[in-house]
């Protein structure tokens, strides 16, 4: 990412943590690594998992206060494109950044605060469970925003019932619980779901890159009081501010996994020879190459401008449009990248052995998540409706 | 009159900019949907001229602002927000500045002042029929005869070259040499015997650019900017951090708002199809923005841009094209009609976007000669 921040120092410090996250992904997950977790449950490594605690870097985001680091987004986008070019599989940005983020906006649960501190060690794996129908669509409501979820939530003296469904649930494997959106009477609610939890059902289905996301079914599970994060206004902020700041770090790993294609696809065309030629000296192949250049350069600018933004606390509106902005760019650019890398690969491109299949098989399964390019837009355009008609121009 | 704008914080010089203009400039000229003809643009020119603000990147020892790149870019946003028309602006952004770098005292004496005054207005004679990407192709001839040389070639695509007292030239002064190396820089007072001019109507029906013939012109020496045969290298130089203004998102932001407009009076946003490609297109343009303020940001720290920021030109100017096609598809049947087109009382011009942005991916390096460019020095792609 190009740096929108100023301060020397931080730049600094921001360029060590990305040559040292570098030097530890490069050697710790090399793409043979990635290749054999793939389509073996869980999908990734528990144990690589802890050696990215060890790292610290699993308490990055989370404050000083709950056994964390403090570090900004910048710090966090820094590790997670490190991980992300190297297509490692595990839920980062799932689990540090969707569910770290909802469990620090209700930390004044005790629940909640306890989590954090796991998260931060290493020892939970909590996911977020909110979209709940096939597409994705039914999450979103008529302006944009998150959708009332059909899961509800009874509150009886000191015990919840949850009833209902999710789906799209990242990791989809080895989650230690589940952070779930359900309506109640007090409004939106966020409730704690232990993985092991009595009428919990969790169905594990494979995606394109050999990860996994989970289906869980809640048939009337009781739990305590004490499980219920938040609710109400607090719980809907919690949820909403966790959302975008998911979408962004989609983009942050789609925007890795974009360049290290377009990387791959220029090597190839400086080194394979047809015609007695480099393949790269042909003007059409070129300017394919260009125009890849052009939506990898887009995606890096608005991935640039958001991580900026959300460390200068960027809220509400502003927030949810920019990140919208971003996973649909960071979508269609790695979409578009993908498929081009792979036409100009030829044949080797669809082979199972050549890595930029990972790269794509990655990219398929990030930007269909948590809302694709389309319903991204769609989102935009809503939520520019509901605001001052020169929204788009200014956004 | 010498203020040193630079000690102004930007939003203060930023505001001072924006007042003037809304308080001198015509209302009538605001966003023009051609180029204007100096007749049209000459009162305010003089204007600016007045406030000495006509050369707001010219060191003020030569009469400009001598404006720093981040009180540049905010005077130049200033007047893209406004809407403010480009006068006939070729001695202030070419001649001035070539001539503060490789021109003679007497050069600079003979023609500085008299740009700021507006007594001189400049063309650019570069394109010719047979040389339009592969400029250093030129085949304008000077060969030397006493104290002059003699012009013999022609020149096209010459903006406003009616409207010009005077042109700037390269020319073959030595066919034997490789071709970027047997080229040297000229100036010519249009009045010259043998130059004629030649309006080029477009297919907007107007005449924003013009044919030159140059028969045996008779140029002086003294007329010679830099040395013989380094007339490529002088004119490349030239290539200033002004490129960006190249890719701003303005034009698009004022295309798409056209567009907005004309959707909404036909109510086509109850149509998810078209909201989508609508959507698109706004984020888009939203994304160009970003990009842009990226490669202002550089400039701003005082860096030089690389060969990278013919990306932004592409994006800008492509986006600004789908934008136009965009246009002309909301208007339906009336899509073929030029100028202004009724929509229930509101009135909407769709051909000229489409028109102007025809050639916005040809000029300043053709789209395809910007990809050319980043494939060989940014992906270091075989030439």
């Amino acid at each position: 990412m190009s740096a929108v921040i100023s301060d020397p120092d931080r730049l600094q410090q921001l360029d060590m943590l990305r040559s040292s996250a570098l030097a530890f992904t490069v050697k710790e997950s090399p793409l043979s690594r990635a290749r054999a977790l793939r389509a073996k449950p869980p999908g990734f490594d528990l144990r690589f998992w802890n050696a990215l605690a060890s790292q610290g870097w699993t308490g990055l985001l989370v404050p000083e206060s709950a056994g964390g680091y403090g570090q900004g987004f910048a710090e966090m986008a820094e590790v997670t494109t490190a991980l992300a070019g190297q297509v490692a599989p595990e839920p980062v940005t799932p689990v540090l950044v969707f569910a770290g983020r909802v469990l620090q906006a209700c930390a004044r649960n005790e629940t909640a605060q306890r989590l954090l501190a796991e998260l931060a060690q290493g020892r939970a794996l909590p996911a977020v469970a909110w979209q709940e129908d096939t597409s994705g669509a039914a999450g979103f409501d008529a302006v944009g925003g998150l959708a009332e979820p059909a899961t509800v939530c009874a509150r009886q003296g000191q015990s919840l019932t949850l009833r209902g469904g999710k789906r799209h649930v990242r990791p989809g494997a080895a989650a230690t619980g589940y952070v779930v959106s359900a309506s109640s009477t007090e409004g939106l609610v966020l409730v704690w779901v232990p993985a092991q939890s009595t009428g919990l059902t969790k169905t594990s289905e494979r995606l394109a890159d050999g990860t996994y996301a989970a289906r869980l079914a809640f048939d009337s599970i009781e739990l305590p009081a004490s499980h219920l994060l938040a609710a109400g206004a607090s719980a809907e902020t919690a949820l909403a501010g966790a959302y975008d700041e998911a979408l962004v770090f989609t983009g942050v790993e789609l925007l890795a996994v974009s360049r290290r294609m377009l990387a791959m696809t220029l090597e190839y065309l400086r080194t394979r020879k047809q015609f007695g030629k480099l393949i790269g000296s042909f003007q059409s192949l070129q300017h394919r190459a260009v125009d890849m250049l052009i939506q990898q350069e887009l995606s890096d600018a608005v991935v640039a401008q958001a991580i900026a933004e959300l460390d200068r606390g960027c809220g509400g509106d502003e927030r949810a449009l920019l990140a919208a902005r971003v996973k649909s760019r960071c979508s269609e650019a790695a979409l578009m990248i993908g498929r081009e890398s792979v036409q100009l690969h030829g044949a080797i491109g669809v082979t199972d052995d050549c890595d930029l299949g990972l790269y794509l098989q990655r990219a398929l399964v990030l930007s269909a998540w948590l809302g694709n390019a389309r319903m991204q837009r769609g989102r935009f355009a809503s939520m520019c409706r509901q605001l001052a008609p020169t929204t788009e121009a200014t956004a | 009159m010498s203020t040193d704008w630079n000690a102004l914080d930007t939003e203060t010089f930023r505001a001072q900019v924006r007042d003037f203009f809304e308080r001198e400039y015509p209302q009538e000229l605001r966003y023009p949907k051609r180029r204007l003809r100096w007749a049209e643009i000459r009162d305010w020119t003089l204007k600016l001229a007045d406030h000495g603000w006509l050369a707001p990147s010219w060191p003020t020892r030569y009469g400009g602002m001598g404006l720093a790149p981040e009180k540049l870019i905010a005077f130049i946003e200033e007047q893209e927000r406004h809407g403010v028309a480009r006068a006939p602006d070729m001695g202030i952004s070419m001649v001035g500045p070539l001539l503060i770098q490789h021109g003679s005292d007497a050069q600079r004496v003979q023609y500085l002042p008299r740009i700021l005054s507006c007594e001189n207005i400049w063309c650019q004679g570069y394109s010719e029929p047979n040389s339009g990407s592969d400029l250093a192709s030129l085949r304008t001839e000077a060969v030397e005869d006493g104290d002059d040389f003699i012009v013999n070639g022609q020149k096209t695509w010459t903006t406003l070259a009616q409207d010009a007292t005077h042109i700037f030239l390269l020319v073959r002064t030595d066919k034997t040499a490789k071709k970027q190396e047997g080229i040297s820089f000229l100036l010519a007072d249009m009045k010259t015997p043998g130059i004629t001019v030649r309006p080029i109507r477009n297919i907007a029906g107007h005449e924003d650019f013009c044919e030159v013939f140059l028969e045996n012109v008779r140029v002086p020496r003294s007329q010679r900017v830099g040395e013989l045969n380094k007339g490529w290298t002088i004119a490349k130089a030239l290539l200033s951090f002004e490129r960006i203004f190249l890719g701003s998102p303005k034009q698009s932001q004022y295309a798409l708002a056209r567009v907005r407009e004309a959707a909404e009076l036909l109510g086509l946003f109850d149509d998810a199809v078209f909201t989508d490609r609508y959507t698109q297109l706004a984020l888009d343009v939203a994304d160009l923005g970003t990009l842009y303020t990226r490669f202002v940001e550089q400039v701003k720290r005082g860096e030089t841009l690389g060969p990278d920021v013919s990306m932004l030109k592409i994006f800008a100017t492509e986006t600004y094209s789908r934008l136009a096609n965009l246009l002309v598809d909301v208007a339906g049947s009336s899509g073929g009609t030029p100028g202004d087109i009724d929509l229930d009382g509101n009135h909407i011009d769709v051909l000229t976007t489409f028109y102007n942005a025809r050639p916005a991916t040809i000029y300043g390096g053709s789209n395809e000669i910007q990809r050319n460019i980043l494939a060989t020095n940014v992906l270091q792609l075989a030439g």
